[in-house]
This record gives structure tokens, sequence and C-alpha cells, in this order.
């Protein structure tokens, strides 16, 4: 969210978290907690993105995997890894990440919009870059994350599977 | 502009549930007119209907609803009066209306922009002055002072007066006006009604008992009762009712209406109480014929009450002293009523009293809380049995399994009475149904008598609201594409009218909900016709089904068997979208058809749904539910060489050759695969056949609380939710019947 900062100038609050050597950050007001890494029950029948579900506090949530999202190398466990326990209209998601690096106040001047240079897979969700004095952050928006997740798990769904099946049986 | 009202106000929250119930009910009411034209019980009762709304929007100063349905409210009147007719053009109109406040109260509860009144307030006034009999519309009449008084009685109780009268008795009415805008309206009503019943003999009331029992009050009550002489005492007990700002007694005529010389009570300091209520409570219109008495919160109504009689002198002894303080002025007023309350004849006593209407959330957070104390207690019973297995701690062991025991016991009777809790009658999304059905058979050119039975059947909340799309897309359905415009109909020796008939009924732990219609049925052919040009299924894999399978392609997503979208039935939505609603709450539908004869759509649903009994097994090293309703029998078959068929592995139970699919196989993709860790077999039933589901090992029968996996993986087939273990790992529970 845009805040005003001392000096007068409008400013944002972003989580930032790392998957591989890239910088990625989201909206605090998004992220609901940041939480460790813990075993996943996975649910038969999603696309492989969907890691699977955890109990969080008595509520099931589905818990994704962003470097399956976007097509990266699968990374091994390692007591690193986070969980981004995000909330979009109330919606709560889980999101995979390799590390978090900390919360931070970014003002408004030092991001830029989308380069159009910048492609590849996450380019649907990127609202902007970041620049701060010793990386680029890449802004992610959660919620355009959660919807493509959802027409990925629609599409996968194979529709006339199940009758042929039948059919067979 | 209208300067918004106190949108977070109780008030205001209450005048929506209002004005919703309201437009239901009259909605219900206009479609029963349309089938008895002129029944002067249900032409009231959309009167009332019209009267209550206006009253709350006055309340809260929403202009453009009491215009509205003042508007209404005046035509209506000439319709009881006998001026004026309520033919299907005004039913029609009645219906525009009703529409408004629909989009009305939306925008109000939504805070979106308002819809404006002004061109159904001139399509209001074209048809009063179109046919002008009575005397039209008077809008710079002040509406919220618009009281029982102006209106004419319903019959009944006219009828009451008459014979009252007749018997040479002394009929009076006794006038009560509460406070602007406060709760319970209904509640304080009755109250009023039970005192006046106590002390003389109630004729009747407007609003009528029902109507309270609806919860259709406004701010004003009239009770008419006989003899006229009680006026006095009946004031002094009105008046310690919470929230009545004005209490007067008047004679009544022969038509029901006040006449002059009035006898009225006051109370012993009439000025000082007057100005107590001046500022919150306008005045009654009644200028000359009655003295008025004000009742503030303060005692002094009780000064008339002390020397007027026994029952009264009750009533005024059990007040406490400090009555002029409003604190705790609720609570300790209300304990006393059922006290005087003993015997009323007229006087219906139901559950008015004992209900409350809670929030939702509160009751999803005693179950969800509930949810876990089964999980704990199931976590005591393993701890207790671990105890007991050792020799050292085998007492203690003993003790705690006890103790366990005792908690399922009460955690079960917990459970249950909040299940219950959260029933709700079908009525709530029945109610609307008529209006629909005769909606879209004006739209479609056809006729269609709509019956509907068993609205009073409960589920819980979650199942209804489930329920609800389906059944509308389902009715549409039958509308659209069952029932043939009368012109087939008569050609094929049908009557002209079709029929089409809701119901719902218990069956064990489920609820049935059938729509029939007597319509053309389904055209099986043109289905799988369909099935192979849409891309879903090959013309031969089509050409194997039989007539059952092929109405099963109807729930294929993407399928509909409209040659074209049309209004009515729509895109997009499909038997799809209904099948998948009712899965998520573990029901299932089912269609049944005869050529010619009519379809009928099934739905078998469970009274309950967060909880229920399952077996947890264990598959490719994780633990599945598997609700112990969908399975039959579980089976051994470690010993047993499997046969297979044709290359598909088999098992022989009591001489019955069955499939045996691999639960971890079916799940990845590849059912046929029975690993050789499998042990038992689930016997379960899909659809008509019975199938053998292997699994590694089974862990036990549980009750298990069923959560939701958020949107993102609500659509998994086979995939019913998720519950909580012991061991607080999720675990997927399973529906068995779609999982091949």
């Amino acid at each position: 969210m845009a805040a005003e900062s001392q000096a007068g100038e409008s400013e944002r609050q972003i989580v930032v978290f790392t998957l591989g050597t890239e910088s990625y950050g989201v909206d605090i007001a998004s992220v609901r907690e940041i939480i460790v890494m813990q075993r996943i029950t996975p649910v038969p029948r999603t696309p492989e993105f969907v890691q699977g579900i955890i109990n969080l506090r008595g509520r099931v949530i589905p818990v994704l995997d962003l470097r399956k999202h976007f097509g990266f190398d699968v990374k091994p466990p390692d007591k690193d890894q986070r969980i981004v326990v995000t909330d979009v209209d109330g919606e709560i998601v889980g999101i995979i990440v390799d590390s978090v690096f900390s919360v931070m106040r970014v003002p408004d001047s030092a991001i830029e919009p989308p380069s159009p240079m910048v492609t590849g897979p996450e380019a649907q969700y990127l609202t902007g870059i970041a620049k701060t004095e010793d990386r680029l952050i890449i802004l992610l928006d959660i919620s355009k994350i959660i919807t493509d997740a959802e027409k990925r798990m629609l599409k996968e769904i194979d529709l006339a599977h199940a009758v042929l099946d039948e059919g067979d049986s | 502009m209208v300067p918004p009202p106190i949108e977070d106000s109780e008030e205001f929250g209450i005048f929506l549930d209002e004005l919703g119930e309201m437009v239901e009910l009259t909605e219900a009411n206009l479609v029963e007119l349309e089938k008895s034209p002129g029944d002067p019980g249900l032409i009231s009762e959309v009167f009332r209907a019209m009267h209550t709304i206006k009253g709350g929007a006055a309340t809260l100063g929403l202009e453009d609803g009491v215009k509205v349905t003042h508007a209404m409210e005046t035509l209506l009147d000439e319709v009881r009066s006998g001026s004026r007719e309520l033919d299907s053009s005004m039913v029609n109109l009645l219906f525009s209306v009703l529409d408004w406040l629909k989009v009305w109260r939306d925008a109000l509860s939504t805070g979106l922009s308002r819809p404006s009144p002004v061109s159904l307030l001139e399509a209001i006034e074209e048809f009063s002055s179109s046919r002008a009999s009575g005397p039209g519309l008077k809008m710079g009449h002040s509406v919220s002072g618009a009281g029982t008084s102006e209106m004419s009685l319903p019959p009944p109780l006219e009828e009451s007066i008459e014979n009252a009268l007749a018997q040479g008795k002394t009929p009076a009415v006794l006038k009560v006006k509460f406070r602007r805008g406060a709760p319970f309206l209904s509640v304080r009503a009755y109250q009023v009604i039970t005192y006046a019943d106590e002390i003389a003999d109630v004729l009747g009331s407007v609003p009528s008992i029902d109507e309270i029992e609806r919860d259709a009050v406004g701010e004003e009550l009239s009770v008419y009762f006989t003899p006229a002489e009680k006026g006095e005492v009946l004031v002094g007990a009105v008046s310690s009712v919470t929230d009545v700002t004005l209490v007067l007694v008047e004679p009544v005529g022969v038509s029901g209406t006040p006449k002059a010389g009035a006898r009225s009570a006051s109370p012993e300091e009439p000025e000082s109480l007057a100005q107590h209520t001046a500022g919150e409570c306008p005045v009654l219109d009644e200028p000359t014929t009655a003295a008025e008495v004000s009742v503030g919160p303060s005692a002094g109504g009780r000064g008339s009450v002390t020397d007027s009689g026994g029952e009264i002198q009750r009533q005024s002894e059990g007040a406490p002293e400090n009555v002029g303080g409003t604190g705790n002025r609720e609570s300790s007023k209300q304990p006393e009523a059922p006290t005087l309350a003993h015997h009323t004849p007229l006087v219906r006593k139901t559950d008015l009293g004992r209900t409350v209407r809670v929030d939702v959330s509160l009751l999803d957070f005693l179950m969800d809380t509930v949810g876990e104390l089964v999980i704990q207690r199931t976590r005591l019973t393993q701890i207790a049995s671990k105890l007991q297995a050792a020799d050292e701690t085998a007492a203690a062991g003993q003790d705690i399994g006890t103790l366990a025991a005792h908690l399922q016991r009460i955690s079960q009777e917990l459970q249950e009475g909040i299940m219950r809790a959260r029933l709700l009658p079908l009525k709530n999304i029945f109610a609307k149904f008529p209006r629909l059905v005769r909606d879209l058979s004006a739209k479609c050119g056809k006729q269609v008598r709509f019956e509907m039975t068993g609205e009073d059947t409960e589920l819980d909340r979650t199942v209804i609201e489930a329920i609800d799309d389906p059944l509308i897309h389902i009715l549409r359905n039958a509308v659209d594409h069952g029932i043939e415009t009368p012109e087939e109909r008569l050609k094929k020796g049908k009557p002209p009218e079709g029929l089409i008939r809701l119901s719902a009924w218990h069956q064990e732990n489920h609820v049935l909900i059938q729509v029939e219609d007597d319509g053309a049925g389904v055209d099986v052919e043109k289905v799988k016709e369909s099935a192979v040009k849409k891309g879903l299924l090959s013309r031969e894999a089509v050409s194997n089904l039989d007539e059952k399978q092929a109405l099963e392609l109807i729930f294929l997503p993407g399928f509909s068997t409209a040659e074209k979208p049309t209004e009515v039935s729509g895109r997009g939505v499909g038997m799809d979208v209904v099948r998948e609603n009712l899965q998520r709450v573990n029901g299932t539908v089912e269609v049944r058809t005869r050529r010619g004869q009519g379809t009928t759509v099934s739905m078998r649903l469970p009274l309950t749904v967060a909880i229920m009994r399952a077996l947890l097994v264990l598959a490719g090293g994780w633990v599945y539910a598997v609700p112990t309703s969908s399975v039959e029998e579980v089976v051994d078959f470690s010993g047993n060489d499997l046969q297979t068929i044709q290359g598909k592995p088999t098992i022989v139970v009591r001489g019955k050759v069955l499939p045996l699919i691999s639960l971890q196989g079916v799940l990845e993709g590849a059912m046929w695969n029975v690993g050789k860790s499998c042990q038992y077999a689930l016997l379960t039933r899909n659809g008509k056949s019975l199938m053998a589901l292997a699994v590694d090992d089974l862990i036990g029968e549980e009750e298990i609380v069923v959560k939701e996996m958020g949107r993102l993986l609500s659509r998994v087939r086979g995939v019913a939710g998720a519950t909580i273990l012991a061991d607080g790992d999720p675990a997927v529970i399973l529906d068995v019947n779609y999982l091949v």
C-alpha cells in the first residue's frame, strides 16, 4: 500500500523473498504471515505446482510451489524455505519460496513499470521493478498468480476422461 | 440526495431482513393471488407487507421506499374497499414494485447507488389514474404517521367486532405506539396482547397475532377488545411494556372505527411524561376523540396501575424501583412476561419468545471449535490406549480412557446441538420459486402449474446454500426444455397446462428433493448426438452407451441440449455445475426421463455436512478418508491370489467377480495397477455397479470434521474436501463416486 514517508514521498511496503538468484516482492497487505516449511499433504489430481495442503491452525489451506508455477527448476527442500501465507479477498493460499529476505519500504520513485524487455512466465503477474541499493526486486501481484493458478487447475481437469473410463470398465 | 441513513445501525440491518422477508412473502402471495383472484386474505397480506415496509422505510428516512410502498398501499386499499379490482395488470404492476424493492434492497445493503423510483411511481400513478376509482395518490400526505386508524379492518376482525356489538358488548380499541426503531417489536407487541388478554376479552389485533409471529410489526399496534370499561386497567398494564411510548383507548363503532366520546386513562403525572417523550415520539393524529397517555421509560404509568386491580398490581410490584433509568430496564422486565401469561384463549402461544437470531459466523465458530474438540478427544483416546498397553501406566490409561469416553458423549451431544441450530427450512429458498416459474413460463409462452410440497423440510444451511442455484437451473430447464408449448401439448393429447412439481421430504439420514415435470422428456439420441458434436465423446463410444449412461452425458462440463442458448436457459451454467454444487455438500443428483411423459430430477442430500464418519485408509504412504456411507464392506484379500480378466485384476467376493481398482493407482492415473502392498479392498458402489478399491492398510473408522480446502481446490474430481487427523496433519477426503 502506498504510504507517506517522512519526507512526504509515497512509498510501498513489500515482503521480499527469493527464488533462485532473483528477489521478488509482494504487497505486505496481501501477506497474512510467513511460516516455516512443514510436511505438506499432496492432493491427488492437481497440477504439479499445487504442492498440497497444510493445517493452518485448524484451517486447511492449499500450498503452491512458486518455482514449479513459474516453471523454474525444482529445488530440494532446505531449512531456508518458507511458506508465505497470502490472503486475497479472504482466499488463503500458501506459497513456497526459497527464503524470505525482509520487509522493506520502497519509495514509489524507486519503482519502475515492468519493462517490455522482461518476459517469461512471470511477466503477466509483474507490477513493476523496485530498485534498491543492492538489488532489483521484481514486484508481483499475488491475486493474479492465484487467479492464474485457478485457471490452470480448471484447464487440467480432463473433461471427457471420466466418461471414456466408464465405457472402458 | 437523501442523507445516507445509519447503515451500520441495528435497525438498518433489521429493516433489510424484514424487507427481504416481506418481498419474498408478497411474491408468494401474488402468485397465489393469480390463482385465486380477489382472495381478501391474500390481498390483506400484500397490503400489510407494503405497510410494514413503508413503516420501516419511514423510520430510517428512506423516502423512495416510502413513496413506492405508499403508492402501492393506496391502490391496494382501493382493492380492499372494493372500489378497484385486482386484475392481472395490477398483479404485474405489483411484481414490478417487488422487483424495484429487490434492487433497492440490494443497493441499500451494498451501499451502491440506489435505483430511481421515478419511472415506477409514474407507472403506478398512470395505472391508478387510468382506472381511477378511488382517491388516487396522495404523495404529500404525511406517511410516517399513517397509522392503523386509517385502514379498514381485516374482515374476520370486523366480523368479530360486529358480533360483539350485536351481543350488546362494548368493543374498544387499545392503540399502542412503540418507540421509533425499537428492537424486538414483535415481542413487545406480543407482550401487549398477552396483557390485554389477561385483562379483557381480545377480539383481534392489527397487525394480527399471525403477523406478529411473522415479525410483521410496525411501530403501531391496535388491540380490539371488550368490554370498554377495562380500558383504564389495560392502559396501566400496557404502559409498563418496554419501548411503549403512547397508549390510548377508544371505543369502537360499527365499522371498527373509533367514535367520539372516548374513554381514556390518564396517569398521575401526564405533563412530565409528555415532556419526556415529546422529542422522540410523534403524537398520534387523534386530536379530540381521546385523551392521550404518554408513557416514557419512567415509572409514571404505574400511578394508575397501582390502584386499578389485582392482576396489574402484580406487574407493578414486580417492577424494580429504579425504573427511571434505562440501563437495566429490559433485563429487569422481560422475565415477568411469563408470569402474566397463563390463560390466554385467543392468543396462540408459539415459540416467539423462545427463538433467538444468531449470527451465522458465531455458529460457524462454534462448529469449528467443536470440531477441534472432537479431534482432541480422538487424540486422548489414542493416548489412553498407549498408556494402557504399558504395565506401569495401565491404571492411568484406564482412567484417561474413561475420561475420553465421557468426553466423547458430551462432545457428541454438543455437536448434534450445534448441527440442529444450523438447520433451516427449505422455505428459505423455495419461497421465490413460484414467481420464478411464473415469470419463466410467461417468457417462454408456456402454461405451467407449479406445485410445491415439503418446504418445511429442514437442512443444514450450507446445504441449502449449495442447492439454491442448482434448483433454479433445474426449474429453468423444466420450463424451457421440459414443458411443451400449449399447442404441442394439445397435439399430443395432454392438457395445455403443464405441471412442474417440486417436492422435498426426509428419508432416513437424507433429504430428497425432486423436480418432476410432465413435459416432453429428454431425447436421449439428441443427447448422444450433441455429445459427439461437441467433441466430448467419439461416435463409437456413444453408440455403446445404454440409455442411463447416455443420460449421464448431460452432466459433462460444456454440455447443453439446447440448439441455441436461450434467454431463459442461458449459457455457461449447466448440469455439470448442478452436480458439482451437490457434490460439494455430499449430495447426488440423478435424472430419469420418459419420452413424451416427462423428466424427474432427484437430488439426495445429507441432513448435515460438516461432520461425517469416515474410514481412514493408507495408500501410497498417505492417509485418505473415505466416507463410511459409501463403503459397503471391507475385504481382506492379502491371502488370495489376484485373478485377472483381460489383464485387469479382479477379486471374488461371495461368488461375485468384482473389478479391483488400486486407490493409489486411480489417483495417479493408472487404476489397474494394484501394488503388492495392497491388503484390503473397500467395496464401494459406483453408480449401480460394485467395485473393489485396493488400499495398503486400514487405520480405522473415525468421525471426521470436513474442512474446505479453499476455492483453488474446490473442484478437484474425486476429492470432497479435507480433514485434520489426530496428529494435526491434513488428509484428503475422497469421494468414491467420482474417483473412476
